[in-house]
């Protein structure tokens, strides 16, 4: 997916344009350009996010231009390959959402013409036909172009010296927006709500020009009447397709982004030449890097790795490892990084290279700057993560890291068959805690009244803990502690009271009863427990105040699970709260400064 | 008309243990939801600004449609806090339908062909359809063209309530005007409604469609559902196959599918994303198998659907059978089908099926399951066992 938009009116469009844009960095953001036509045309791109390249871009004069925000499908994510597209004279830029299916044989076709082409992408040709039909009009010119495409398309042309958008969809969405003495094009309509309420839709098929005061839609070969809808302003959400938050909606595509991870990498035929790295390294010792979130998710796989490879894992934060002075590792590092640009782990990573360690990247984002770096890079396939509280790309980082460690895991083929069956019905377990959401949102309207709460685990589930906390503390502003449980007793009792409760991670697995102990404890103490527990009748009711009860699963599989509780009691109580739940204070998706 | 109300907020509780954690309108069938079948016989027929009304559990319809973009339409939805029936879930949409628009249940079966002539029809307008036996409340009085009565009988609790021989059925399929939301509040159901505002002298037109619409309510009729859409499935080969693997008939493999040596795969069959099928397995036909599925050695699959993330164990046999997502079968479980007679709520039901399993369970090794078996969700049954009867969810058999 990718967003596209145009402007054309009595404004400066560079700026309408980039925040046009950003309403649709839902669609895609691993690169972006905008293209305006003043004196002449002007083209701006490079694999940045929206907010980025608005800062680096100089100001163009011009009251024309489009903009594309991209999502690579063909062709990485770079400077050549992002939009707009131009032609040989430099005079045209097209920008195009969709899939061109017969490019190959077009894009030779017009290299054997003579047109020089400057990206891997299909978008290109686009701009290359417009320019082989041009001869003093642009949009007979699309429309010729068009006649040659196979494929899906929105598109938004504009060449110099013509004050016009000529736009043309099929099978891609594309949208006009109407305003005084201006128009504007976009792939969806919270891109110009702020500007504009009255949208016009284009139908499959549709090609047409727009200036700043006209509108001329061509529809099966006959100018069509064209029907104005107001649109109430709420729409804006529409790109949340139903849910109230981008966080909730995050949480909820996990049993589909498990499934997706699972169907990429875990053929078993091609599982361990996808991970070649791994094994010729022969690790000795493993290193893994990286902040926040994506930590968490590298403590539960130094737990992983050691109990079923029995190598000894370092886990460290990216940015404190950057000022040890020596503890490097010696042969091999993950590090794991959603975006891909966090700035710290881009420094580790570096300065691991140089010491000759190689370096395995897990990340979200194709092409990003550490899966150029990395000598290999795993993808997530989370899909575009909009809340800046990470859910759906932790819960697929968890999922590499197992797959990783169980296409390894030769000691014991029995136990390695069990765990990639346990692993495939993962998506249905956590369907099923997703479905448990009632007893979990009635924990998070009672937590909702407390200022402080404490996170336990321990074993694998420590770093769900933690993890609980983190989430807690982005989204919901309470002051949130995760702790291994037996390190509760070594300071943290301090802290109990009636007025701080406790969020108790139990697992069956060899920590069941010394956690059991512990919640005992903190209960003589007096803090209230709500304990997230397999189905079970037993001795985890008596002790708690709250049970939010998880589907039975392999031990080692638990933090899957867990977390998805965990990440719902954060996003209610925040919701409770009445907290900015996607875009939490003094928070940014990507940390990109160290 | 441009725009469609379609009603997908219903459970449909007479299809449990299959609708305890989903609408009725995600059922999946050859890899696809029924509600993704209605959405494309719309777009089919140019109507792609559509109005979805969920309700129960709707974040699954949220998680799969989306915005719609990848069926080519444009979804907005509202939200039907309590299921109170079609008339309150259509008042839902009142303040965001154009003058004219199609009304059509999400949880039927509707082809695309079904309302090509329909679409374009003047509003104030019922689809109705010929059907052998079909249930009681859905039977209209037709007269020339016009609907007398849009519900003769409203369903009771008890009794089978299936009407004999071939009778004209209201499809729930309509085409309305903004008027119509001054006859439908305070009602319940759409049908109601219709009647009472015939009986005020009000006109409804009845069309008769002879295209493809199915209703299922109860869980065996999955397998009917199964049957229609797999008679016109596209082949398509999105996997791999190994050495001796025979391939007949139309059968659609999935990307990163799997199908491993000797294994013998007779269409229709659609089989899903990341399976992995064999070696020597056999699937025979109007068999479809969902996403991440592993069928390991000597199994075979006949008539039945099997959902996502389910794993079989080896030398099972499977016929007549529904195997909701994310069971693991252990080897040799065998699933009898025969003529049984089973009781639901509103009454026995002579049936010729295999099993019925929902959801997350887990049946060990050497089961035999009798036919017209249901298994509740997230059951568990140990080695060994023959089972048979009702077994309600979260059931354990030691």
């Amino acid at each position: 997916m990718c967003g596209i938009v145009g402007y054309i009116g009595n404004k400066q469009a560079q700026p309408i344009l980039f925040d046009c844009l950003t309403r649709l960095e839902y669609r895609g953001y691993d690169s972006c350009g905008i293209a305006i036509s003043g004196s002449k045309l002007e083209l701006c791109k490079d694999a940045y996010r929206v907010g980025v390249m608005a800062k680096k871009t100089p100001p163009h004069e011009g009251v024309l231009g489009v903009g594309h925000t991209r999502w690579a499908t063909c062709g990485e994510p770079s400077m050549k390959n992002a939009h707009p597209h131009s032609d040989c004279s430099g005079s045209l830029a097209v920008v195009h959402n969709g899939i061109i299916s017969n490019f190959k044989q077009l894009k030779q076709q017009l290299i054997e013409e003579g047109h020089n082409f400057t990206s891997e992408t299909d978008s290109e040709v686009i701009a290359h036909l417009i320019e082989k039909y041009y001869k003093d009009n642009l949009e007979t010119a699309v429309e010729r172009a068009l006649d040659d495409i196979i494929g899906s398309y929105a598109i938004v042309a504009i060449k110099a010296g013509e004050d016009k958008l000529v736009v043309a969809r099929q099978d891609s969405p594309l949208v006009i927006g109407v305003g005084d003495h201006e128009n504007y094009v976009a792939s969806d309509v919270p891109a110009v709500l702020e500007h504009t309420n009255r949208i016009i839709y284009l139908e499959e098929g549709d090609i047409g020009v727009i200036t700043d005061v006209d509108i001329k839609i061509k529809r099966k070969g006959v100018y069509a009447k064209l029907k104005e809808h107001k649109i109430a302003w709420n729409i804006k959400e529409a790109q949340k397709a139903g849910y109230e938050h981008f966080m909730l909606k995050e949480i909820y595509e996990q049993p589909r982004v498990i499934r997706d991870t699972l169907v990429g990498y875990c053929k078993e035929a091609e599982l361990i030449s996808d991970l070649e790295l791994v094994r010729d390294a022969g690790i000795e010792d493993l290193l893994i890097l990286a902040c926040g979130t994506s930590y968490n998710a590298g403590m539960v796989g130094k737990y992983v790795f050691e109990e079923l490879l029995k190598i000894p894992v370092r886990v460290e934060y990216a940015s404190e490892f950057n000022y040890y002075p020596h503890s490097l590792a010696k042969t091999m590092a993950i590090v794991i990084t959603q975006s891909g640009e966090t700035a710290d782990v881009i420094h580790a990573a570096r300065r691991l290279q140089a010491t000759g360690c190689r370096v395995l990247a897990i990340t979200n984002v194709v092409g990003s700057t550490i899966s150029r770096l990395a000598n290999q890079t795993v993808y997530t396939s989370a899909g575009p993560e909009i809340s800046v509280a990470s859910t759906k790309s932790f819960m697929a980082q968890l999922v590499l890291l197992y797959w990783l460690v169980i296409s390894y895991s030769r000691d014991d083929i029995k136990r390695q068959a069990d765990m990639i069956m346990e692993i495939r019905q993962m998506p249905q377990k956590i369907q099923q805690v997703l479905n448990n959401k009632q007893s979990i949102e009635k924990c998070a309207k009672y937590l909702a009244g407390y200022e402080n709460v404490l996170f336990i685990g321990r074993g694998v589930n420590y770093p769900i803990a933690l993890e609980g906390a983190l989430k807690m503390k982005e989204v919901s502003y309470i002051h949130a502690e995760g702790y291994a449980a037996g390190e509760l007793k070594h300071g943290p009792f301090a802290l109990l009271s009636k007025d701080a409760p406790v969020v108790a991670v139990v697992a069956r697995d060899g920590t069941f009863d010394a956690v059991i102990n512990n919640i005992r404890e903190i209960k003589t103490r007096g803090a209230p427990v709500i304990t997230v527990a397999e189905d079970e009748n037993g001795v985890v009711n008596e002790i708690s105040d709250f049970v939010i009860n998880v589907p039975s699963v392999d031990y080692i599989f638990s933090p899957l699970v867990n977390t998805v509780v965990l990440q719902l009691l954060a996003y209610y109580t925040a919701k409770a709260k009445g907290r900015s739940i996607d875009f939490p204070r003094n928070l940014a998706k990507s940390v990109t400064v160290e | 008309m441009k725009q469609a109300v379609v009603l997908a907020a219903g459970e449909g509780n007479r299809l449990r243990p299959f609708t305890v954690n989903k609408p009725k309108a995600m059922l999946a069938v050859a890899g696809k939801p029924i509600l993704q079948y209605v959405i494309e016989s719309l777009a089919q027929n140019g109507i792609r600004e559509i109005v979805l009304v969920v309700g129960y559990r709707r974040e699954q319809i949220f998680d799969y449609i989306g915005s719609g973009e990848r069926f080519g339409v444009k979804i907005e939805y509202i939200n039907q806090e309590r299921q109170l029936g079609t008339a309150d879930a259509l008042m839902q949409a009142r303040e965001i339908v154009d003058k004219e628009f199609l009304v059509l249940p999400g949880d039927k079966l509707i082809d695309g062909v079904t309302i090509s002539e329909f679409a374009h029809t003047e509003t104030n307008a019922m689809l109705v359809k010929k059907m052998e036996n079909p249930m009681r409340d859905l039977v209209v009085t037709v007269d020339e063209d016009v609907v007398k009565q849009a519900i003769r009988r409203e369903r009771r609790a008890v009794s089978y309530s299936r009407e004999q021989g071939v009778c004209m059925v209201n499809t729930g399929i309509y085409a309305f005007n903004s008027k119509i939301f001054a006859s439908i509040e305070g009602e319940q159901t759409i049908p109601v409604a219709l009647n009472s505002m015939l009986s005020g002298g009000n006109r409804l037109k009845a069309v008769e469609t002879k295209g493809i619409w199915l209703d299922i309510t109860y869980p065996w009729d999955i397998i009917n559902l199964n049957n229609t859409v797999l008679r016109s499935v596209e082949p398509g080969m999105g996997g791999t196959t190994e050495d001796n693997v025979s391939i007949r008939g139309q059968v659609s493999l999935g990307e990163n599918t799997l199908v491993k040596s000797n294994s013998y795969i007779e269409g229709p069959v659609v089989i899903g994303r990341g399976c992995e099928i064999g070696p020597n397995a056999c699937i025979l036909p109007f068999t479809s198998i969902g996403d991440n599925v592993v069928i390991t050695p000597f199994t075979q699959i006949k008539n039945s659907v099997i959902g996502n993330d389910v794993s079989i164990g080896a030398g099972s046999v499977i016929q007549n059978s529904v195997i909701d997502r994310g069971c693991v079968i252990e080897d040799n479980f065998g699933a009898i089908s025969g003529e049984t007679e089973i009781k639901i709520n509103d009454g026995y039901h002579l049936v010729n099926i295999g099993a019925m399993v929902g959801e997350g369970c887990r049946l060990e090794s050497h089961i035999v399951a009798r036919p017209g078996v249901i298994i509740g969700n997230y059951s568990r049954i140990q080695s060994l066992k023959v089972i048979s009867g009702k077994l309600p969810d979260k059931s354990i058999v030691m």
